[in-house]
Protein backbone atom coordinates (compact mmCIF):
# COMPACT_ATOMS: atom_id res chain seq x y z
CA UNK A 1 0.00 0.00 0.00
CA UNK A 2 1.30 3.69 -0.76
CA UNK A 3 1.46 5.84 2.17
CA UNK A 4 0.45 9.29 1.44
CA UNK A 5 -1.14 12.35 3.03
CA UNK A 6 -5.13 10.96 1.92
CA UNK A 7 -4.15 7.57 3.84
CA UNK A 8 -4.74 9.04 7.07
CA UNK A 9 -7.87 10.92 5.83
CA UNK A 10 -10.29 9.36 8.62
CA UNK A 11 -8.03 10.77 11.62
CA UNK A 12 -8.06 14.44 13.23
CA UNK A 13 -4.83 15.41 12.38
CA UNK A 14 -3.14 18.26 14.28
CA UNK A 15 -2.66 21.59 12.12
CA UNK A 16 -2.46 25.18 12.29
CA UNK A 17 -5.62 26.28 9.73
CA UNK A 18 -6.36 29.95 11.04
CA UNK A 19 -10.28 30.05 11.26
CA UNK A 20 -12.69 32.41 9.92
CA UNK A 21 -14.01 35.18 12.68
CA UNK A 22 -17.88 34.35 13.25
CA UNK A 23 -18.63 36.39 15.66
CA UNK A 24 -21.51 38.22 15.67
CA UNK A 25 -21.29 41.69 14.16
CA UNK A 26 -20.27 44.36 16.65
CA UNK A 27 -20.77 48.34 14.89
CA UNK A 28 -24.23 49.22 15.27
CA UNK A 29 -26.45 50.09 12.71
CA UNK A 30 -27.27 53.80 12.39
CA UNK A 31 -30.40 56.43 11.40
CA UNK A 32 -28.71 59.43 9.44
CA UNK A 33 -31.30 62.22 9.45
CA UNK A 34 -30.67 64.53 6.44
CA UNK A 35 -34.18 66.40 7.03
CA UNK A 36 -35.71 68.28 10.18
CA UNK A 37 -34.74 69.89 12.84
CA UNK A 38 -31.62 69.50 14.12
CA UNK A 39 -30.47 67.62 10.57
CA UNK A 40 -28.26 66.66 9.51
CA UNK A 41 -26.91 64.36 12.25
CA UNK A 42 -26.40 60.88 12.88
CA UNK A 43 -28.19 58.62 15.21
CA UNK A 44 -26.58 55.51 16.29
CA UNK A 45 -28.84 52.60 16.98
CA UNK A 46 -26.71 51.02 20.00
CA UNK A 47 -29.17 49.56 22.03
CA UNK A 48 -31.60 46.74 21.56
CA UNK A 49 -34.89 49.00 21.01
CA UNK A 50 -34.87 52.83 20.23
CA UNK A 51 -37.73 55.02 20.37
CA UNK A 52 -37.63 58.37 18.32
CA UNK A 53 -40.41 60.69 19.29
CA UNK A 54 -41.23 64.58 19.53
CA UNK A 55 -41.39 64.48 23.29
CA UNK A 56 -40.50 61.09 24.22
CA UNK A 57 -37.90 58.23 23.56
CA UNK A 58 -33.97 57.84 22.92
CA UNK A 59 -34.13 60.36 19.93
CA UNK A 60 -36.39 63.54 20.32
CA UNK A 61 -36.41 65.64 17.31
CA UNK A 62 -38.73 69.00 17.49
CA UNK A 63 -40.90 68.74 15.23
CA UNK A 64 -44.46 69.38 14.86
CA UNK A 65 -45.16 66.63 12.40
CA UNK A 66 -43.67 64.00 14.29
CA UNK A 67 -46.15 62.34 17.42
CA UNK A 68 -44.73 62.20 21.20
CA UNK A 69 -43.21 58.88 20.65
CA UNK A 70 -43.27 58.16 16.81
CA UNK A 71 -41.35 54.87 15.87
CA UNK A 72 -39.28 52.23 17.60
CA UNK A 73 -36.65 50.56 15.91
CA UNK A 74 -36.07 47.24 17.58
CA UNK A 75 -33.06 44.78 16.83
CA UNK A 76 -33.72 41.22 15.86
CA UNK A 77 -31.06 39.22 15.75
CA UNK A 78 -28.77 40.79 12.98
CA UNK A 79 -31.72 42.32 12.05
CA UNK A 80 -33.29 45.49 12.36
CA UNK A 81 -37.09 46.42 12.38
CA UNK A 82 -39.10 49.83 12.39
CA UNK A 83 -42.79 49.99 14.05
CA UNK A 84 -45.09 52.07 13.95
CA UNK A 85 -46.20 53.37 17.37
CA UNK A 86 -50.20 54.41 16.52
CA UNK A 87 -48.10 58.11 14.86
CA UNK A 88 -50.36 60.30 13.21
CA UNK A 89 -48.37 60.68 10.83
CA UNK A 90 -46.87 57.77 9.71
CA UNK A 91 -43.84 55.93 8.37
CA UNK A 92 -43.53 55.85 4.97
CA UNK A 93 -40.94 53.20 3.77
CA UNK A 94 -39.27 54.69 0.17
CA UNK A 95 -42.17 56.10 -0.15
CA UNK A 96 -45.06 53.84 0.49
CA UNK A 97 -46.74 54.13 4.10
CA UNK A 98 -45.84 51.16 6.52
CA UNK A 99 -46.95 49.99 9.49
CA UNK A 100 -43.65 47.46 10.36
CA UNK A 101 -40.35 46.73 8.15
CA UNK A 102 -37.03 45.03 8.19
CA UNK A 103 -34.79 47.61 7.13
CA UNK A 104 -32.46 47.04 4.48
CA UNK A 105 -29.17 49.45 3.69
CA UNK A 106 -30.18 52.73 2.20
CA UNK A 107 -34.24 52.65 3.10
CA UNK A 108 -34.89 55.86 3.63
CA UNK A 109 -37.70 56.57 6.40
CA UNK A 110 -39.93 59.31 6.23
CA UNK A 111 -41.31 60.10 9.66
CA UNK A 112 -43.61 64.10 8.96
CA UNK A 113 -40.62 66.29 7.68
CA UNK A 114 -37.69 64.41 9.12
CA UNK A 115 -36.24 61.54 6.82
CA UNK A 116 -34.02 58.88 7.91
CA UNK A 117 -31.62 56.99 6.26
CA UNK A 118 -30.68 53.53 7.19
CA UNK A 119 -27.22 52.26 7.24
CA UNK A 120 -26.53 48.33 8.64
CA UNK A 121 -24.38 47.95 11.19
CA UNK A 122 -21.43 45.32 9.99
CA UNK B 1 -59.82 48.21 14.08
CA UNK B 2 -57.74 47.32 11.73
CA UNK B 3 -56.82 44.98 8.99
CA UNK B 4 -52.77 44.34 8.23
CA UNK B 5 -50.73 42.77 5.50
CA UNK B 6 -47.41 41.42 5.87
CA UNK B 7 -45.27 39.90 3.13
CA UNK B 8 -43.70 36.87 4.25
CA UNK B 9 -42.42 35.46 0.98
CA UNK B 10 -42.04 37.48 -2.75
CA UNK B 11 -40.45 35.39 -4.77
CA UNK B 12 -42.22 33.49 -7.42
CA UNK B 13 -41.26 30.07 -8.69
CA UNK B 14 -38.28 29.02 -6.68
CA UNK B 15 -36.33 30.51 -3.38
CA UNK B 16 -33.83 32.38 -4.19
CA UNK B 17 -31.30 33.31 -1.11
CA UNK B 18 -28.17 35.55 -1.26
CA UNK B 19 -27.22 38.95 -1.85
CA UNK B 20 -28.23 39.58 -4.76
CA UNK B 21 -31.79 39.41 -3.53
CA UNK B 22 -31.23 40.31 -0.10
CA UNK B 23 -33.16 43.87 -0.07
CA UNK B 24 -36.91 42.16 -1.34
CA UNK B 25 -35.68 38.44 -0.06
CA UNK B 26 -36.02 35.22 -1.79
CA UNK B 27 -38.73 33.17 -0.08
CA UNK B 28 -41.47 32.19 -1.98
CA UNK B 29 -45.09 33.55 -1.19
CA UNK B 30 -46.28 33.53 1.61
CA UNK B 31 -48.80 36.76 2.92
CA UNK B 32 -50.45 37.33 5.79
CA UNK B 33 -53.85 38.77 6.06
CA UNK B 34 -55.05 40.11 9.94
CA UNK B 35 -57.78 41.90 11.07
CA UNK B 36 -59.05 41.79 14.89
CA UNK B 37 -60.41 38.58 14.59
CA UNK B 38 -58.92 35.93 11.61
CA UNK B 39 -55.69 35.57 11.03
CA UNK B 40 -55.97 34.44 6.81
CA UNK B 41 -52.43 33.03 4.85
CA UNK B 42 -52.60 33.35 1.53
CA UNK B 43 -50.10 30.71 0.06
CA UNK B 44 -47.30 28.81 1.93
CA UNK B 45 -44.28 28.84 0.37
CA UNK B 46 -41.33 28.71 1.80
CA UNK B 47 -41.97 32.55 3.18
CA UNK B 48 -44.46 30.21 5.60
CA UNK B 49 -41.67 29.23 8.08
CA UNK B 50 -40.76 32.41 8.98
CA UNK B 51 -44.10 33.16 9.88
CA UNK B 52 -44.69 30.32 11.19
CA UNK B 53 -41.77 31.47 13.74
CA UNK B 54 -42.93 34.51 14.09
CA UNK B 55 -47.16 33.24 15.59
CA UNK B 56 -45.33 31.20 17.86
CA UNK B 57 -43.68 34.00 19.31
CA UNK B 58 -46.79 36.38 19.38
CA UNK B 59 -48.78 34.24 20.57
CA UNK B 60 -46.41 33.32 23.74
CA UNK B 61 -48.07 29.70 24.12
CA UNK B 62 -51.88 30.68 23.69
CA UNK B 63 -53.60 28.19 20.75
CA UNK B 64 -53.26 30.07 17.50
CA UNK B 65 -56.56 29.45 14.89
CA UNK B 66 -55.38 29.93 11.27
CA UNK B 67 -57.01 30.09 7.79
CA UNK B 68 -55.07 28.97 4.92
CA UNK B 69 -56.00 29.86 1.51
CA UNK B 70 -53.67 28.65 -1.84
CA UNK B 71 -53.48 29.98 -4.61
CA UNK B 72 -52.75 26.86 -6.54
CA UNK B 73 -50.68 23.81 -5.36
CA UNK B 74 -47.51 24.63 -7.43
CA UNK B 75 -44.22 24.10 -5.74
CA UNK B 76 -43.47 27.71 -4.42
CA UNK B 77 -46.78 27.89 -3.05
CA UNK B 78 -47.11 24.69 -0.78
CA UNK B 79 -43.03 24.04 -0.17
CA UNK B 80 -43.20 26.10 2.88
CA UNK B 81 -46.44 23.72 4.69
CA UNK B 82 -44.26 20.83 5.89
CA UNK B 83 -41.30 23.70 8.17
CA UNK B 84 -44.77 25.47 9.62
CA UNK B 85 -44.16 24.98 13.42
CA UNK B 86 -47.62 25.92 14.49
CA UNK B 87 -48.57 22.65 12.44
CA UNK B 88 -47.15 20.47 15.00
CA UNK B 89 -48.48 21.99 18.19
CA UNK B 90 -51.82 20.38 19.75
CA UNK B 91 -53.49 23.59 20.66
CA UNK B 92 -53.71 25.17 17.47
CA UNK B 93 -56.44 24.79 14.42
CA UNK B 94 -55.75 25.36 10.71
CA UNK B 95 -58.61 25.16 8.06
CA UNK B 96 -57.21 24.91 4.32
CA UNK B 97 -60.45 25.96 2.28
CA UNK B 98 -61.16 24.68 -1.43
CA UNK B 99 -63.40 26.72 -3.68
CA UNK B 100 -65.55 24.42 -5.14
CA UNK B 101 -68.43 22.04 -3.56
CA UNK B 102 -66.19 19.03 -2.88
CA UNK B 103 -62.91 20.51 -3.05
CA UNK B 104 -59.76 19.01 -1.40
CA UNK B 105 -57.28 18.73 -3.85
CA UNK B 106 -55.10 21.35 -2.30
CA UNK B 107 -55.72 19.30 0.99
CA UNK B 108 -54.90 15.89 -0.56
CA UNK B 109 -51.66 17.03 -2.14
CA UNK B 110 -50.12 18.84 1.16
CA UNK B 111 -50.60 16.02 2.93
CA UNK B 112 -48.97 14.14 -0.57
CA UNK B 113 -45.87 16.54 -0.13
CA UNK B 114 -45.02 14.76 3.39
CA UNK B 115 -45.20 11.26 2.20
CA UNK B 116 -41.97 9.26 3.19
CA UNK B 117 -40.42 9.79 0.06
CA UNK B 118 -40.30 13.43 -0.03
CA UNK B 119 -40.30 14.51 3.46
CA UNK B 120 -39.53 12.71 6.82
CA UNK B 121 -42.45 13.32 8.74
CA UNK B 122 -45.87 12.34 7.89
CA UNK B 123 -48.81 14.82 7.57
CA UNK B 124 -50.65 12.27 9.85
CA UNK B 125 -48.48 13.54 12.96
CA UNK B 126 -48.86 17.05 12.91
CA UNK B 127 -50.24 17.30 15.98
CA UNK B 128 -52.61 20.56 15.59
CA UNK B 129 -56.06 20.38 14.30
CA UNK B 130 -55.76 20.02 10.67
CA UNK B 131 -59.33 20.47 8.84
CA UNK B 132 -60.40 21.08 4.92
CA UNK B 133 -63.15 23.30 4.41
CA UNK B 134 -64.80 24.95 1.37
CA UNK B 135 -66.31 28.44 0.29
CA UNK B 136 -68.52 26.83 -2.08
CA UNK B 137 -69.47 29.09 -4.91
CA UNK B 138 -66.24 31.08 -4.65
CA UNK B 139 -67.23 32.92 -1.40
CA UNK B 140 -68.14 33.00 1.99
CA UNK B 141 -67.14 34.75 5.68
CA UNK B 142 -64.34 33.50 7.77
CA UNK B 143 -64.61 35.14 10.93
CA UNK B 144 -65.36 39.07 10.14
CA UNK B 145 -63.36 38.71 6.77
CA UNK B 146 -66.03 38.12 3.75
CA UNK B 147 -63.89 36.23 1.34
CA UNK B 148 -64.57 35.46 -2.45
CA UNK B 149 -62.59 33.58 -4.83
CA UNK B 150 -62.08 33.79 -8.87
CA UNK B 151 -60.25 31.42 -10.89
CA UNK B 152 -57.63 32.42 -12.78
CA UNK B 153 -55.39 31.58 -16.11
CA UNK B 154 -52.43 29.73 -15.16
CA UNK B 155 -51.36 26.24 -16.20
CA UNK B 156 -53.45 24.03 -13.84
CA UNK B 157 -55.30 26.57 -12.85
CA UNK B 158 -55.26 29.04 -10.08
CA UNK B 159 -57.55 31.25 -7.68
CA UNK B 160 -57.68 34.95 -7.12
CA UNK B 161 -58.85 36.05 -3.55
CA UNK B 162 -60.33 39.53 -2.22
CA UNK B 163 -61.05 40.35 1.81
CA UNK B 164 -63.05 42.58 2.47
CA UNK B 165 -63.29 43.67 6.51
CA UNK B 166 -64.22 46.75 8.30
CA UNK B 167 -64.60 48.60 5.62
CA UNK B 168 -61.02 48.21 3.67
CA UNK B 169 -60.72 45.54 0.66
CA UNK B 170 -57.65 43.53 -0.05
CA UNK B 171 -56.71 41.63 -3.30
CA UNK B 172 -54.66 38.81 -3.35
CA UNK B 173 -53.79 37.53 -7.31
CA UNK B 174 -51.16 36.06 -8.21
CA UNK B 175 -50.01 33.35 -10.80
CA UNK B 176 -52.44 34.67 -13.39
CA UNK B 177 -51.43 35.36 -16.72
CA UNK B 178 -53.36 38.58 -17.34
CA UNK B 179 -52.26 39.68 -20.98
CA UNK B 180 -53.59 36.21 -22.36
CA UNK B 181 -56.72 37.75 -21.59
CA UNK B 182 -56.28 41.24 -23.65
CA UNK B 183 -58.41 41.20 -26.52
CA UNK B 184 -55.82 41.99 -29.11
CA UNK B 185 -52.68 40.92 -27.25
CA UNK B 186 -50.34 40.93 -30.29
CA UNK B 187 -51.33 44.86 -30.66
CA UNK B 188 -50.35 45.36 -27.13
CA UNK B 189 -47.22 43.41 -27.60
CA UNK B 190 -46.25 45.45 -30.48
CA UNK B 191 -47.09 48.32 -29.14
CA UNK B 192 -46.70 48.22 -25.00
CA UNK B 193 -47.51 51.78 -24.88
CA UNK B 194 -51.41 51.24 -25.73
CA UNK B 195 -53.48 50.54 -23.17
CA UNK B 196 -54.47 47.33 -21.91
CA UNK B 197 -58.22 46.37 -21.82
CA UNK B 198 -58.98 43.79 -18.93
CA UNK B 199 -62.19 41.25 -18.96
CA UNK B 200 -65.06 43.49 -16.76
CA UNK B 201 -65.48 40.05 -14.66
CA UNK B 202 -61.78 40.65 -13.19
CA UNK B 203 -62.11 44.08 -13.07
CA UNK B 204 -64.92 43.97 -11.03
CA UNK B 205 -63.17 41.59 -9.06
CA UNK B 206 -60.86 44.04 -8.00
CA UNK B 207 -62.72 47.31 -7.67
CA UNK B 208 -61.99 49.43 -5.43
CA UNK B 209 -59.27 47.77 -3.22
CA UNK B 210 -57.43 49.16 -1.11
CA UNK B 211 -54.34 46.89 -1.93
CA UNK B 212 -53.93 44.75 -4.56
CA UNK B 213 -51.13 42.14 -4.51
CA UNK B 214 -50.65 41.38 -7.64
CA UNK B 215 -48.32 38.92 -9.96
CA UNK B 216 -45.78 41.04 -11.77
CA UNK B 217 -42.97 38.41 -12.52
CA UNK B 218 -41.59 39.79 -15.85
CA UNK B 219 -40.84 42.92 -17.53
CA UNK B 220 -42.30 43.99 -20.62
CA UNK B 221 -38.93 42.58 -22.32
CA UNK B 222 -38.40 39.35 -20.41
CA UNK B 223 -42.69 38.54 -20.96
CA UNK B 224 -41.75 38.28 -24.74
CA UNK B 225 -40.11 35.20 -23.95
CA UNK B 226 -42.60 33.73 -21.41
CA UNK B 227 -45.68 33.73 -23.03
CA UNK B 228 -47.76 30.48 -21.81
CA UNK B 229 -45.52 30.59 -18.44
CA UNK B 230 -48.37 31.64 -16.36
CA UNK B 231 -47.26 35.28 -15.46
CA UNK B 232 -48.32 38.82 -16.75
CA UNK B 233 -46.17 41.61 -17.61
CA UNK B 234 -46.13 43.83 -14.19
CA UNK B 235 -46.74 46.98 -16.22
CA UNK B 236 -50.12 45.31 -17.09
CA UNK B 237 -51.21 44.80 -13.35
CA UNK B 238 -50.90 48.92 -13.58
CA UNK B 239 -53.39 48.83 -16.40
CA UNK B 240 -55.58 46.56 -14.37
CA UNK B 241 -55.30 48.55 -11.12
CA UNK B 242 -55.89 51.78 -12.41
CA UNK B 243 -59.17 50.37 -14.42
CA UNK B 244 -60.22 49.12 -11.43
CA UNK B 245 -59.91 51.97 -9.01
CA UNK B 246 -57.03 50.13 -6.48
CA UNK B 247 -55.67 52.64 -4.70
CA UNK B 248 -52.01 50.32 -3.81
CA UNK B 249 -50.61 48.34 -5.82
CA UNK B 250 -47.86 45.85 -4.74
CA UNK B 251 -46.13 43.76 -7.75
CA UNK B 252 -45.06 40.35 -5.96
CA UNK B 253 -44.07 37.11 -7.69
CA UNK B 254 -40.72 38.25 -8.78
CA UNK B 255 -39.11 36.34 -11.29
CA UNK B 256 -35.61 34.26 -9.69
CA UNK B 257 -33.63 35.83 -11.98
CA UNK B 258 -34.03 39.59 -11.12
CA UNK B 259 -31.83 40.91 -8.45
CA UNK B 260 -33.25 43.82 -6.49
CA UNK B 261 -31.73 46.12 -8.89
CA UNK B 262 -33.74 44.47 -11.97
CA UNK B 263 -36.92 44.52 -9.20
CA UNK B 264 -36.50 48.02 -9.11
CA UNK B 265 -36.43 48.85 -12.41
CA UNK B 266 -39.72 46.89 -13.24
CA UNK B 267 -41.37 49.18 -10.39
CA UNK B 268 -40.14 52.51 -12.31
CA UNK B 269 -41.89 51.26 -15.21
CA UNK B 270 -44.84 50.44 -13.30
CA UNK B 271 -44.71 53.90 -12.29
CA UNK B 272 -43.87 55.41 -15.49
CA UNK B 273 -46.53 53.64 -16.66
CA UNK B 274 -49.42 54.99 -14.03
CA UNK B 275 -48.06 58.86 -14.37
CA UNK B 276 -48.52 58.27 -18.43
CA UNK B 277 -52.49 57.11 -17.85
CA UNK B 278 -52.23 59.93 -15.64
CA UNK B 279 -53.62 57.92 -11.95
CA UNK B 280 -52.28 58.90 -9.05
CA UNK B 281 -51.97 54.93 -8.03
CA UNK B 282 -48.91 53.74 -5.53
CA UNK B 283 -47.23 51.16 -7.03
CA UNK B 284 -43.99 49.55 -4.94
CA UNK B 285 -42.16 46.27 -5.17
CA UNK B 286 -43.42 43.47 -2.50
CA UNK B 287 -40.73 42.71 -0.03
CA UNK B 288 -40.08 40.16 2.75
CA UNK B 289 -40.65 41.59 6.24
CA UNK B 290 -42.64 44.43 5.44
CA UNK B 291 -46.30 44.77 6.90
CA UNK B 292 -49.06 47.65 6.06
CA UNK B 293 -52.61 48.69 7.98
CA UNK B 294 -54.96 49.64 6.28
CA UNK B 295 -56.78 51.74 9.03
Amino acid sequence: MSSGPWDNWDRTLPGSIPLHDVRMPTRAAVLEQTRGPGAPQAHLLGREQVVVGRTEGDIRIASAELSRSHMRIARKGPEYVCIDLDSSNGIYLNGVKIHSAVLREGDHLQLGDVIFVFHAGA
Amino acid sequence: MSLFVKFWGTRGSIPTPGPATSRYGGNTACVEIRTDEALLICDGGTGLRELGQELLQRAGGAPIEGHLLFSHPHWDHIQGFPFFTPAYQPANTFTIYGFKAGDQRIFQLLSGQMRSDYFPVDFSELSATIRAAELPEGRGQIRDVAVRALPQLHPGGSWAFAFESQGRKVVYATDHELDLLLPDRDASLRDPHAPRQLPDELVEFVRGADLLVADGQYTDDEYRRKIGWGHPRATTCVDLAIAAGVKQLAITHHDPMQTDTDVERKIYACRARAVLRASDLVVFAAREGVELKLA
